[in-house]
């Protein structure tokens, strides 16, 4: 039989670090009766809260991994990625918009729109998910869920409007008033799970008759039949309403905003209802995919489980169970025994096993169907992978993934921890994207790399946890990369002649500086004086060439190569002849085109209170960071400066320092810019001591 | 990239105050942009904001009510209006001499400013020399206030102060020049009133009163309504 989709909800839950997401999770695990006690996430019973499966998240009280649990809500099905909340994993919360259908943005009642929020939004956006907001910890002091609905319309650019008020707030938070209803809502029991409906508090209807006026005038815009009912001036059905907020959050035009506080089981059963009423099923939203064999021409999936199969594997883990691979099915059904094709190997893999996944327990299942979130057991794929059956030949829009701009030695205390690291590392670089790690030819050192401090932090405590790798890191090193900065001209000759065959090969041409493109080679060669078959030689000698810049060693980024003369030698030109003399033609141009060395940029936004914003400032200028601007709203304030990653080291010991632990700051790769002169000759004469003294 | 390509048709060229901008201070200028609700305050007062910018000038644009990321938005809009589609990021030279701070519209006041204004330029952060000040609050703060802001202009060598205030279409209080409401009891604090009007289906900005322009006031410049540029000619 097949599934009504129109019952079923892919969404993510998303927000700043801190703001309860891992809670509001949990609770919702429990009333939908996935579980059946709470535990806090820093919890006293030290159980830990049910998502944060990996012990290392529990201990930080942040979620590193997102896990994937579904539960049923009423007659709905919900599937859940639980997205971590700090900036270094933001690949993680990617990969979860990419193949949710909506989201509920987590914010706190008291930290309002944070940086993290406004970066989360802004994937959300490029991802066309629809959303709805959920402003927790109402219960905290300084609570104030209008100022940050309000933050939501002057910083996130969103029509977003209170579906609820609170009733009391900080320590007086009982409940609320549902604005559609017109009800008030308690949450009773021990855990809040005795929903109890009464009338609106007589002192609080004036206000909440006001604010449903003008939600309902917002609403309408997006339905005539809305509008005409309100016209009427008779009661307004609440289905009619209900249906209107549908079609506005659905077109990504306007947000609803739910008030509660997970911890204290207060509105959480609210949002559910809402996740129902108001988010995507699968049918509702378009997904796109590149047809392979008609030059990857973009076609939309059609959701239908009779269809050819096409799934997506956006996350990888490997567990207790073994490897598990996450995958979202976009159309066709998916049965235990099945073969399917890896669109980007090519290769036919069997389906064994196939279950749901609640956190780290698992239950096994015979199928899945379209619009599905599924583990799999023992299929070898990256993340990112395309799998779909032999009819069609597909790939799911590719990943926006970035570069990374941080990397570290690891050093392994023995033989036994080279082994384990290695497996540690072979899986780690499969399931996470972001994280690549390669050996230093000349160090004889693995080096691994990532997003941020944090970001490897995890990864090499990880390596000790769970596969007994007891490593030792050294420094961390930015990634600076190496570009030119004007055309110059190259015509080298390598020739050798000492004993045996001899070689000999021309290039000649010149190079040049190319924005948002590592490097392009550009054939040029006429009259065959650069014969065909080494013409790819020259393209691997520039190649090889760009690993390694002469300045400080890194990269080199940004150029494109044009070859448009040259000689050869009957005899003694080959590939290898040409290969060096392109190596040779690239050193002789590279130091022509005046090389800069560029360095990784981070976008940063310190938030605290104002009173530090002098002293914050003052940080960020020592660190050759640019402030550009900074916002003040009453006792708190933001400031958002671009800092050279390299300056960046050990900034949260100073931050602490200096503001008494009471201001945080979050950062992400902005972009890449030179290094100041002072810089540069340092970093010069330390690559040409490393070179001497290696 | 030459800043001479970015200044051909800039406003305070086109109104000759680009001497303002280029002196030492001692020819401080305070001005002030006029218009209804929504019709393109901003717009004038980020392209002031860039043309000083061009000019080698540090600029602290105060935003109140607005984010950070809106006002860094107008920047890049109109920058790529007047280039072919650059931001101010892709340019450093043009980046490094702006700066913005928003603030609530309840909290901000002289005093505020000054604080922070000390926080950068003490601390040798940033020593701006031309101040954008948008969403001031004219109805509700005195005259001695904007008297205040006219002394902190000297006291700190700023070369200029660009205000931006609604009027509104029912007060038709107007002061001797022609400066309307909430304005007109504080016009004589302003070297410069501009005020930006529709005419049928064009923009434009009318010099009310212009102490050290080139322009008569009563002259009027043509803007363009699509992006509110100043028009040549």
């Amino acid at each position: 039989m097949n599934k009504d989709l129109s019952k079923v909800r892919n969404i993510g839950i998303s927000a700043h670090i801190d703001s309860g997401k891992t809670t509001l999770t949990e609770r919702i695990l429990y009333y939908t009766d996935k579980i059946h006690a709470i535990h806090e996430v820093r919890g006293k019973d030290g159980v830990g809260a049910k998502m944060d499966s990996m012990e290392l998240e529990k201990e930080r009280g942040i979620t590193i991994q997102s896990a994937a649990t579904y539960c049923t809500w009423k007659d709905i099905e919900v599937n859940i990625i639980d997205t971590p909340g700090h900036v270094d994993f933001t690949v993680e919360v990617e990969r979860a918009l990419r193949v949710l259908d909506g989201a509920v943005l987590v914010l706190c009642s008291v930290g309002g729109v944070q940086s993290q929020s406004i970066t989360v939004n802004r994937q959300m956006t490029r991802y066309n998910v629809p959303r709805i907001a959920f402003i927790n910890k109402c219960d905290r002091t300084g609570a104030n869920p209008e100022r940050v609905t309000e933050q939501l319309r002057d910083k996130l650019d969103l029509n977003a409007h209170m579906m609820q008020i609170p009733i009391g707030l900080e320590n007086d938070l009982v409940g609320m008033i549902d604005l559609i209803t017109m009800k008030a809502i308690y949450f009773e029991g021990d855990s809040g799970e005795k929903i109890r409906e009464a009338d609106i508090p007589e002192d609080m209807m004036d206000d909440a008759v006001e604010k449903r006026e003008a939600l309902l005038e917002e609403i309408s815009m997006f339905s005539e039949e809305l509008m005409e009912a309100l016209l009427e001036e008779g009661d307004v059905d609440v289905k009619l309403i209900n249906e209107a907020v549908r079609i506005a959050t659905l077109s990504l035009d306007f947000t609803p905003v739910l008030v509660g506080s997970a911890y204290k089981n207060q509105g959480v059963q609210l949002l559910l209802d809402a996740v129902e009423s108001y988010l995507p099923c699968p049918t509702d939203v378009t997904n796109m995919a590149l047809d392979l064999k008609d030059d990857e021409k973009e076609f939309p999936v059609t959701n239908d489980p009779d269809d050819p199969l096409i799934m997506l594997a956006f996350k990888l883990e490997d567990g207790r169970y073994g490897q598990l691979t996450y995958i979202r099915t976009y159309q066709g059904t998916l049965k235990k025994g099945d073969t399917v094709y890896n669109n980007r190997t090519g290769k036919k893999v069997k389906i064994g096993r196939l279950c749901r996944m609640h956190s780290d327990e698992m239950q096994e299942i015979e199928s899945c169907g379209s619009g599905d979130i599924v583990a799999l057991f023992g299929i070898d794929c990256a993340s990112g992978d395309t799998f779909s059956s032999s009819e069609i030949s597909c790939s799911m829009t590719s990943m926006h993934i970035p570069e990374p701009v941080i990397s570290l030695a690891v050093i392994p205390a023995d033989n036994k921890a080279q082994i384990n690291m290695s497996k540690a590392l072979n899986r780690f670089t499969k399931e996470d994207p972001t994280f690549k790690t390669f050996v230093d030819h000349e160090t004889g050192e693995t080096i691994i790399s990532g997003m941020g401090e944090l970001h490897l932090e995890v990864y090499v405590e990880r390596m000790k946890r769970e596969y007994d790798a007891l490593v030792e890191v050294g420094a961390p090193q930015v990634a600076y990369r190496e570009t030119i900065s004007q055309r110059a001209e190259f015509n080298y000759i390598h020739k050798k002649q000492t004993g045996g065959s001899g070689q000999f090969g021309r290039v000649g041409g010149f190079m040049e500086p190319i924005e948002d493109e590592e490097y392009e080679f550009v054939d040029k060669i006429v009259g065959g004086v650069i014969p065909r078959e080494f013409i790819s030689s020259c393209d691997k000698g520039f190649k090889k060439s760009l690993k390694k810049g002469s300045l400080c060693g890194a990269a080199i980024t940004g150029v494109r190569c044009v070859i448009n003369d040259g000689a050869f030698h009957a005899v003694d030109s080959s590939d290898v002849a040409f290969q060096l003399a392109a190596a040779g033609a690239f050193r002789e141009g590279y130091l022509k085109a005046k090389p800069t060395i560029m360095e990784p940029i981070m976008k940063v936004a310190v938030e605290g209170p104002t009173e530090y914003q002098g002293a914050v400032m003052g940080s960020i200028n020592q660190r050759r960071g640019m402030i550009i601007g900074t916002t003040e709203e009453g006792s708190y304030s933001v400031i958002e400066a671009e800092v050279p990653l390299s300056e960046m080291f050990g900034y949260s010991t100073t931050l602490r320092s200096l503001t008494q632990g009471k201001a945080e700051f979050t950062m992400e790769f902005a972009t890449f810019k030179p290094v100041p002169k002072s810089v540069s000759e340092e970093l010069i004469k330390a690559y040409q001591e490393e070179r001497k003294n290696g | 990239m030459g800043n001479n390509e970015h200044i051909v048709n800039n406003p305070l060229r086109a109104l000759g105050l680009e001497k303002n901008a280029k002196e030492d201070g001692s020819q401080a200028i305070m001005g002030l942009v006029m218009a209804r609700a929504g019709l393109g305050k901003t717009a004038i007062l980020v392209q002031f904001a860039l043309d000083c910018m061009l000019l080698g000038n540090k600029v602290l644009h105060v935003s109140i009510g607005e984010g950070v990321e809106k006002t860094r938005t107008w920047y890049d809009d109109i920058l790529s209006l007047l280039t072919d589609g650059e931001k101010i990021e892709s340019i450093p030279e043009i980046m490094k001499n702006r700066m913005i701070m928003t603030f609530k519209e309840s909290s901000f006041n002289k005093a505020l400013l000054e604080e922070r204004l000390d926080d950068l330029v003490q601390q040798n952060i940033y020593k701006p020399e031309c101040l954008i000040i948008d969403g001031y609050d004219f109805e509700n703060n005195s005259k001695e206030s904007l008297e205040e802001m006219r002394n902190f202009m000297h006291e700190r060598g700023l070369k200029m102060i660009w205000f931006s205030a609604v009027s509104h279409r029912g007060d038709e209080r107007v002061s001797v020049d022609g400066v309307p409401a909430p304005c007109h009891e504080v016009d004589s604090l302003f070297e410069t009133v501009l005020s930006i009007k529709p005419e049928g289906d064009d923009m434009m900005l009318d010099i009310l009163k212009c102490d050290d322009c080139a322009m008569d006031p009563g002259t009027t410049l043509k803007l363009d309504p699509s992006t509110m540029l100043i028009q040549k000619g």
